[in-house]
């Protein structure tokens, strides 16, 4: 790799990659090839043939295209302390993240134009090139009583609504929003949960909830807002057939059936996982830390506690499930099901999560750690690499290009360049060092993830270095 | 992880355990122990061995001793600071652990805390860092929310004794309900015997407690109530059937079936707002269906014994004639309680002054 020559946000006037191993899930190809970059501009992707590339691994430096995240917490305005859309984008370079989409549930909310462009200008003074996108409030103050100002933010550049966080409790509500939204050709994004169920609830209803007396989060309680959710998407359809509704962060075997079986009867719908809902499971709370793949252990009668049990920082909406469930969410990412998979990265500060469990602000800060997680899903055999990196750009930039996005996808010619290259043979050790976040807030800590990002190219300026 | 109960014996489970734990001479002081508690907090019970539970039963035996001593106090922890911590309103549980410590002759200091601190900005992180400050060894925690001894654990240098923590734990409860029973039981052991744990179990930290040490002690342990209030029950008995030398219990909804030939019946507090959660139709259907009377109490063993952890609600999970009943031991847990938290202050103190 030949030097960057730029500095972080300026234009990258030299880059050449020779011998690394490309993968472009955009173009549905990986192979070993090379990669030149002037002015900014992606000028040469050259796949080698089996004889040049002889020696090129899967396994050693890999290119890829900039991972999109349709889910992140910046915080600003409004809570500062915990992310800045600065340090968020940081954090985001560092993840290997060239586009985010930042959720509305800030402090006023997203729900006006005014607060949206100040987000964008917070973006554009931080000077990163990575590109920042935003969600729109779906209803006035996140109240779920009525919609917010649709149409203005949409003017204003929101690529699409959420209320992310505060469940739509009215049926009403939604389809009207998705109904209006369809009209504007822009996203719902619906965060799935029946707050009747989920009251005072602290951790899913399973085995590890009742042993350590934590209060149920029952599955239903996510399965049963997706059902009503595609029914309310169908009736819409039949007035506008632009509607899109995309489930973020699906946590469970049953809402994911739900939605293969509304995909197999081409109902417009999407939907995201995240990594740490197909990796983590609830016997982390208990103190028992394998990877949801691994071989299934009941963390009272294992030999080894990792760690000690009520770790606040694996406090997250929704909840951390089964192992079943996270299986269930990584076959949802294998068979198509899941059409992305999204960080929901959620920077707290310390206060707010050293507290008892149950009183802990939910989330984990995971925009940073979501391709190490991904690459050990990878390395255990449990995920094609080709899926993982689809998962944070083909399928991410589709369900965008369907809300009016019209970036770059893949590693296309002439393009401005959004790459990332990453040493698969290297591991990084997660701490509250190493993290760019503000929010340090990660079960992770203390563990080495493998694959080190190396660079992030976004829009073809240096983003990240390492 | 619970050690497995033994097996068979009738001299109870130190015959086969092949070196019970020596029992501390509890006049002197705790740094003195033959072999030191290894735990510095005592949270829950999943992490404490079948012999370190005898260590327990065994000191407290001494304490019990001691309480019989026209005065009845030891210079054990002279000068030690305890801070009995209660978020939640308690009288028999605090009044309990502040006579066992002065027994032991602690300075004792006592917070009711109300849990509106939370709202007003004092974290319970703040609070322990401030009561350490002030000098205290000991921390004795009563909390609504499960885990919170584990997060004052992790911030106090000292140690921790988990006084009961939302629906999580109540080992001391736990230790004094099998100091009780070893005590009254014919033969002083409850292997084979069958204990059933009768009524709201979802929301008990004294149930939980006691899963861990009357399977540890060799029960036949049953738990009883109506299905709202046994959610995800079944599931943790399933998760320990199939293991040997796990602690294996039974799940169930009939009552007549849970109590025929029972050893022991230990009823559990219904509160009210159950009803208003949904969770039940009525005080009175519950009353019916699940309260202990003296004709359910018929179906046990003619020599059966009947616990409460209190505090009662007699008329609703207990008939007044049960609870007054001869084969009532209820007054004895509440006796033994002292004697077995002394035992397991004394114990905490050895483990943390070996620490240091």
């Amino acid at each position: 790799m030949t030097e960057v020559a730029s500095e972080l946000g300026l234009l990258v006037r030299e880059l050449e990659i020779s011998r690394a191993w490309l993968v472009d899930p955009c173009a549905d190809r990986e192979g070993p090839g090379e990669i030149v970059v002037r002015d900014g501009r992606l000028e040469a992707v050259t796949w080698l043939d089996e004889a040049d590339g002889a020696g090129i691994e899967p396994d050693g430096v890999i290119v890829v295209p900039g991972f999109i995240d349709l889910h992140a917490h910046f915080r600003e305005p409004g809570f500062e302390d915990a992310e800045t859309v600065a340090s968020g984008l940081a954090a985001a370079a560092h993840g290997g993240f060239t586009t985010v989409c930042a959720m509305a549930n800030t402090d006023p909310p997203i729900d006006d134009a005014s607060v949206l462009g100040r987000v964008q200008s917070a973006a554009a003074a931080s000077g990163s090139p990575v590109e920042l996108l935003a969600y729109g409030a779906l209803t006035a103050g996140r109240r779920g009583d009525s919609l917010a100002a649709l149409g203005e933010l949409s003017d204003a550049g929101a690529i699409g609504f959420s209320d992310d966080g505060a469940p739509i409790r009215s049926p009403s509500i939604l389809r009207n929003g998705l109904l209006y939204a369809g009209m504007l050709g822009r996203l719902v994004v619906d965060h799935a949960e029946d707050p009747a169920l989920t009251d005072g609830a602290e951790a899913n209803e399973g085995l590890v909830a009742t042993v350590l007396g934590l209060r149920g989060w029952p599955a239903a309680a996510e399965a049963g807002p997706v059902g009503r959710g595609l029914a309310i998407l169908a009736d819409v359809l039949r007035d506008e057939p632009r509607a899109r509704l995309h489930f973020t962060h699906l946590s469970t075997g049953a809402a994911l059936e739900l939605v293969r079986a509304a995909k197999a009867a081409g109902l417009p719908v999407t939907c995201d996982v995240t990594p740490h809902h197909l990796a983590l499971t609830d016997t982390w709370i208990a103190g028992a830390r394998d990877w949801a793949w691994q071989a299934e252990i009941d963390p009272w009668l294992g030999t080894v506690q990792d760690a000690d049990p009520f770790d606040s920082t694996l406090r997250v909406n929704p909840p951390l499930r089964d192992r079943a469930d996270a299986q269930a969410c990584l076959a949802g990412l294998l068979d198509g099901t899941a059409d992305a998979v999204a960080t929901d990265h959620a920077p707290h500060t310390r206060v707010d999560k050293a507290v008892e469990f149950g009183l802990a602000a939910n989330g984990i800060s995971g925009i940073e750690t979501a391709i190490g997680i991904l690459l050990a899903a990878v390395d255990a055999g449990k995920l094609p690499l080709r899926r993982a990196i689809g998962a944070l750009t083909a399928g991410p930039a589709g369900i965008l290009a369907a809300g009016g996005w019209a970036g770059t996808r893949g590693l296309v010619e002439g393009a401005p360049a959004n790459l990332v290259v990453i040493d698969r043979s290297d591991t990084w050790r997660v701490d509250a060092g190493s993290l760019r976040s503000k929010g340090k807030n990660s079960p992770l800590l203390g563990r080495e993830l493998p694959g080190r990002v190396l660079l992030t190219v976004a829009g073809g300026r240096l983003a990240y270095e390492a | 992880m619970t050690a497995a109960p033994p097996e068979q014996g009738t001299g109870g489970p130190a015959a086969v355990v092949p070196m019970a734990l020596p029992v501390p001479s509890v006049d002197a002081a705790p740094a003195s122990q033959p072999s030191p508690w290894p735990h510095r907090h005592l949270l829950d019970l999943d992490v404490v061995s079948w012999p370190e539970i005898e260590l327990v039963m065994r000191t407290a035996e001494a304490m019990k001793e001691v309480l019989a001593r026209p005065i009845a106090r030891v210079p054990a922890l002279r000068g030690t600071g305890v801070t009995i911590l209660f978020y939640e309103a308690s009288t028999r549980t605090r009044v309990s652990f502040e006579v066992a410590a002065k027994n032991l002759s602690a300075d004792v200091v006592n917070i009711a805390a109300a849990s509106s601190s939370v709202s007003k900005g004092e974290s319970l992180v703040d609070t322990i860092r401030t009561v350490e400050a002030l000098g205290a060894r000991m921390i004795v925690i009563r909390h609504a929310t499960s885990g919170a001894a584990n997060l004052a654990a992790e911030h106090f240098s000292g140690s921790v004794l988990n006084g009961g923590d939302g629906w999580h734990a109540h080992p001391s409860q736990a230790l004094l309900d099998l100091f009780t029973l070893r005590e009254r039981l014919p033969g002083g052991s409850l292997h084979g015997r069958k204990v059933v744990i009768l009524g709201d179990v979802l929301h008990s930290r004294v149930a939980r407690s006691n899963i861990w040490s009357l399977t540890a002690a060799g029960a036949d342990l049953w738990l009883c109530g109506p299905a709202t209030l046994l959610r995800g029950f079944e599931r943790w008995a399933a998760s320990s059937a199939d293991v040997p030398g796990h602690g294996r219990f039974q799940v169930t909804s009939d009552i007549g079936r849970a109590l025929r030939d029972a050893d022991v019946i230990m009823a559990l507090r219904l509160q009210r707002e159950r009803m208003a959660a949904g969770l039940l139709p009525s005080v009175r259907e519950y009353a019916a269906r699940y309260g202990l009377n003296l004709e359910r109490l018929g179906l046990a063993r003619p020599d059966a014994l009947v616990m409460h952890p209190g505090p009662m609600n007699e008329g609703v999970e207990i008939a007044p004639e049960v609870a007054d009943h001869p084969r009532s031991v209820i007054t004895d847990q509440v006796t033994n309680g002292v004697a077995v938290r002394m035992a397991l202050l004394y114990l905490l103190a050895g483990a943390a002054a070996n620490d240091d």
